[in-house]
């Protein structure tokens, strides 16, 4: 089931609607799985399968009605805020679709932001270049293409080796080529950092890509499986 | 992977916050450090102008008191009164009499005329004391003092006033002088000419110094005064006024004993001359902290909407760095940070310029109203306390509760662009009116705490406008009423009103009037005011009060001047003191005369004999439309004229007059700057959704209808209401001003002056509004692309 085999993160029975009364929305409807230290794993389902909403919880940003989440034996719902910030500081990083880079500090400073979180951060500048960012360091976010962007956005996530990556649709405002490109820098840190990488996409395709994949629709999982093929983000096709 | 600790990466955005809105933090530092700067100059300037006033006490002898005697004292009476012995007098008891031992010294002086050009035309009043080392000495600002009979040195602001020099000559009372130097005498540092005035007179009274052989060359009355100093020193201001008490009380069995009598006791806490400048060069500080502080706020409150519209723009960013780990406390440290940079670098740079340019501002504003000694400057912790650290916490604590009310909201907030407390999102809904009409009320809801501030801002200009405008119409107003607020042009106050043999003093003069006068002392909260309590004739042409006639004990008539100051009605009961003893009088007040603005009260004569005791032919002089000439000058006491009554209006004039139109102006930019301040974040904020109706095919003139029209129309709501709140609010801290003060004078603000008003904002919005519209011009068409 596991990269290593061993659990990092569960997700026990969890619950989460939204609205009252006739506009009550059931989100998720009791989601169970578990997720291993270092594993790469897609959260996949089609628009309104509650799979931001989950990584939502999962990082720490919004709360289930019922249920819980535990990561490496805390229970997230009894973290109060000082310490759910301190978990999301200490344990972290995250990508959005939208980049949401600051945007009067230049790709350098972006990545110090995050860099700026931990007590043992990686190197910017290997980083940059890593990330191809290095002759970009000094730009602007509003000089930089949205790969770019978002490249940075994967390095301010990343800076601070965090223990778990999440990914909201990290590709859906990207063209082809440059969602391929990001794919495979994920893949890359994933592998040379060791990073649990929790990604939400409801591109079917990328779930090939994956250590292991959960399948949602209507707030349940459909379907919790590993994936012993898996292949290379550039050998992806969609 | 390393280990190391970095500075927080945001702090370098705050500078590039603080670069890229530069035009903003440019103009609020300019009206912080101007603000500050002022306000810190005068803690400065006065500062150490106190200590120097305070330190020239000693250094110049300043007298405890003074007395006058109709007659020169005794060596033996002297001596008793230097022991604090009282007179033997039979039946006489003063049960809780203390000996209180003083220091006496002649300190002698004439009141006599001035000439300044020589023309033989009296110019005004100066009066001489004889050259001593004894009490009272003077600190020479220029030149020396007088050393031979035909030198003078006289006052070193009345000098400055009528640009008379050291080696000019002047003439007193026909008697050629040359003046050697120019003087602050201790005990005059603001030129009272007598205690009762409303106010000082720096234009047309003078003092100063001669030889002894100078003052001999007079043989006018002398006034013999004594000056005294306390054997045992009071220790506190409580004391002071019972050790003055005891003195009276002293005084008065001598002069009784003696049969001479008292014209005049005054203790140094009440002697306006010695008190006023002091008091006065205090009660600045508190207004000019007030009016920094309200600037701070609102600019405060500019900061914090300024802040509040970015953090909606940047609301993505922010959730994301919450979801990331950054505390909200990390945030709210980084959006404080800019304006209390601004505000400390503009406190640093007001404090440097408060304590040199504004400084000497400040301290030429104080010698141009007061004689003052020579000053050093003083470092002063309440600068710093009312100037710095005041308006950072200011800054600060609105700042604080508006970020962090901001920043309450949960980072999927922030993501989700979902900032609004309530309604969340849902557009209020409005009637069916016109598209543009609904547009632009719904950019009014959007922008309401804009507005509010606005209004704040417009009021906060409206009130010193109304101060600017409003004191040279008050002055103006006066001047051209006094002769309508005096009763007769001439009052005669003679010093009897029976000649040596017995006869009573008369005049041929048709239009002469008897009139009683006394003065009594209503103890209000701040001063003790002098109230003139009139006698007057039941049939009297000149106080015209037809239901006087009818008037029973206890009942008078009050001046409106009374009135107004001290918000009395019909049927209320007033208490007023007999200054020099422990005696008092309740009068209850039948109605009001309005022809009268000095702080007076009015009963028919009879009643007024019956009050004090008096016999019944007694009167104190003559009312009068025309100079009476056939009553010798040796009878005349005192002869109140216009000139008195407008001598408050021509000093408040002279010291603060020339100030107003640069205050005017002041205003004018503040406003400019206020309205500029806010509509520019108003504009920011729908950069986006002006671009898109260029897009859509909108003229610029079109949008800026949309967006600047709202505005407009607020803004001459808001420049309308103010003109009156403000005027109503200036009217309110008048009265205040006016508490302090002897006499009374209301508020009076012009017509035109109201116009002025509204016009000075109005330009001011008018200056903005162009800088709007050509920031509508620059919005590209990209800008709504790109997000």
């Amino acid at each position: 089931m596991t990269k290593e085999n061993k659990r990092f993160l569960d997700v026990v029975d969890l619950k989460k609607s939204y609205g009252s009364g006739e506009t009550r929305q059931e989100v998720l409807r009791g989601m169970n799985f578990s997720v291993a230290k270092g594993e790469f794993c897609v959260l996949l389902g089609p628009s309104g399968s509650g799979k931001s909403t989950l990584l939502n919880i999962i990082g720490g940003i919004d709360h289930a009605d019922s249920g819980y989440i535990c990561i490496a034996g805390d229970r997230l719902e009894e973290l109060n805020e000082k310490r759910l910030t301190e978990y999301r500081r200490q344990h972290l990083g995250y990508v959005f679709q939208m980049y949401n880079l600051i945007p009067n500090l230049n790709v350098k400073e972006n990545i110090e932001v995050g860099a700026y979180l931990s007590q043992n951060s990686l190197d910017i500048d290997d980083l940059l270049h890593t990330l191809g960012l290095y002759e970009h360091r000094h730009k602007l976010p509003n000089q930089l293409s949205g790969g770019q962007q978002q490249r940075v956005s994967i390095a301010r996530a990343i800076v601070k080796n965090p223990d778990i990556l999440l990914c909201d649709e990290p590709t859906g405002a990207l063209d082809y080529n440059t969602s391929k490109e990001i794919l495979k820098l994920i893949e890359e840190v994933n592998q040379k950092y060791g990073n649990t990488v929790i990604m939400v996409t409801h591109n079917e395709a990328i779930r090939l890509m994956a250590d292991h994949v959960v399948k949602l629709r209507d707030g349940v999982v459909r379907k919790n499986e590993t994936n012993d093929h898996k292949i290379s983000a550039m050998d992806l096709e969609w | 992977m390393k280990k190391k600790s970095m500075k927080n990466p945001l702090k370098k955005r705050v500078w590039r916050e603080l670069a890229g809105d530069w035009k903003k933090n440019l103009l609020v530092s300019f009206f912080l450090i101007l603000t500050i700067g002022f306000v810190a100059g005068m803690y400065v300037a006065n500062g150490s102008m106190l200590t120097a006033i305070k330190d020239s006490k000693t250094l110049y002898r300043q007298e405890d008191g003074h007395f006058e005697f109709k007659d020169e004292l005794d060596t033996d009476t002297k001596k008793e009164l230097s022991e604090g012995k009282l007179a033997k007098i039979p039946g006489y008891k003063a049960s809780d009499y203390k000996e209180t031992p003083l220091h006496i010294y002649e300190n002698f002086y004439l009141n006599l005329t001035e000439d300044r050009n020589r023309d033989g035309k009296k110019d005004g009043d100066i009066r001489i004391y004889e050259k001593t080392d004894d009490i009272n000495l003077p600190s020479v600002l220029k030149g020396r003092l007088p050393k031979t009979k035909n030198e003078i040195a006289i006052d070193r602001m009345h000098a400055d006033n009528r640009n008379i020099r050291v080696g000019d000559q002047i003439d007193v009372s026909g008697e050629t002088f040359t003046v050697t130097g120019l003087i602050a005498y201790v005990n005059y540092s603001t030129l009272y000419e007598k205690n009762t005035d409303t106010m000082f007179d720096a234009l047309n009274f003078d003092v100063a110094m001669v030889t002894k052989e100078g003052f001999s060359r007079f043989d006018d009355n002398v006034h013999i005064n004594y000056a005294f100093l306390y054997k045992h020193a009071p220790k506190n201001v409580i004391e002071e006024k019972k050790m003055a008490d005891r003195v009276l009380t002293l005084l008065i069995s001598h002069s009784m004993a003696n049969n001479n009598a008292l014209d005049d006791y005054l203790p140094r806490y009440a002697n306006h001359a010695m008190t006023f400048a002091e008091d006065d060069i205090g009660g600045d500080e508190a207004m000019g902290s007030v009016l920094l502080y309200v600037l701070v706020v609102i600019i405060a409150f500019i900061f914090a909407i300024t802040i509040t519209t970015t953090i909606t723009k940047e609301a993505s960013a922010i959730g994301t760095l919450r979801a990331t780990g950054y505390t909200r406390e990390e945030l709210i440290r980084h959006y404080i940070t800019a304006p209390m940079i601004v505000t400390l670098f503009s406190a640093i740079a007001g404090n440097i310029l408060g304590y040199t340019v504004f400084k000497n501002i400040v301290v030429k504003m104080y010698y141009n109203s007061y004689s003052l000694p020579v000053y050093h400057t003083v470092w002063n912790g309440q600068a710093f306390l009312r100037t710095t650290v005041v308006p950072a916490v200011l800054m600060f604590l609105v700042n604080l509760v508006i970020i962090t009310r901001m920043l309450q909201h949960s980072p999927l907030n922030f993501l989700r662009h979902d900032l609004k407390k309530s309604g969340k999102g849902k557009a209020m809904r409005l009637p069916k009116w016109k598209f543009f009409r609904r547009f632009r009320l719904r950019i009014v809801f959007q922008n309401l705490p804009n507005y509010i501030t606005l209004f704040l801002g417009v009021f906060f200009v409206m009130i010193m406008l109304a101060m600017s405008i409003g004191l040279p119409d008050t002055l103006a107003y006066y001047k051209k009423k006094a002769p309508d607020l005096m009763f007769a042009k001439y009052q005669y106050v003679l010093k009897r009103y029976k000649d040596p043999a017995g006869n009573l003093i008369t005049t041929d003069n048709k239009d002469a009037e008897k009139f009683q006068l006394h003065t009594l002392q209503h103890k209000a909260d701040q001063i003790e005011e002098e109230v003139s309590v009139y006698g007057i004739l039941p049939d009297s042409k000149y106080v015209n009060m037809k239901k006087i006639r009818d008037l029973k004990e206890p009942y008078v008539y009050v001046s409106d001047g009374y009135l107004q100051k001290y918000g009395l009605k019909k049927g209320d009961k007033i208490r007023l003191d007999e200054k020099y003893e422990n005696k008092h009088d309740t009068f209850r007040i039948a109605g009001f005369y309005k022809n009268c603005q000095t702080i007076a009260i009015f009963m028919p004569m009879e009643n007024y004999r019956k009050t004090f005791h008096l016999k019944k032919e007694a009167f104190t002089g003559y009312l009068s439309d025309t100079p009476i000439n056939d009553i010798p000058n040796r009878y005349k006491g005192v002869t109140i004229t216009k000139k008195d009554i407008i001598k408050m209006c021509n000093q408040l004039d002279h010291s603060l007059g020339g100030y107003m139109i640069y205050y005017q102006v002041l205003c004018t930019l503040l406003s400019a700057v206020l309205i500029y301040l806010l509509t520019k974040i108003i504009i920011e904020k729908n950069e986006t959704s002006i671009s898109m109706t260029k897009i859509l095919g909108y003229h610029n003139l079109e949008i800026a209808k949309l967006y600047l029209f709202p505005t407009t129309v607020l803004l001459l709501f808001f420049d309308g209401i103010s003109v009156l709140l403000g005027t109503f609010a200036m009217n309110r801290l008048w009265q205040e001003m006016m508490r302090s003060y002897s006499g009374y004078f209301a508020f009076h603000v012009q017509p035109v002056g109201y116009v002025k008003m509204f016009l000075f904002v109005l330009v001011g919005y008018l200056i903005a509004m162009i800088i709007d519209f050509r920031r509508i011009q620059k919005i590209p068409l990209d800008q709504a692309l790109k997000m």
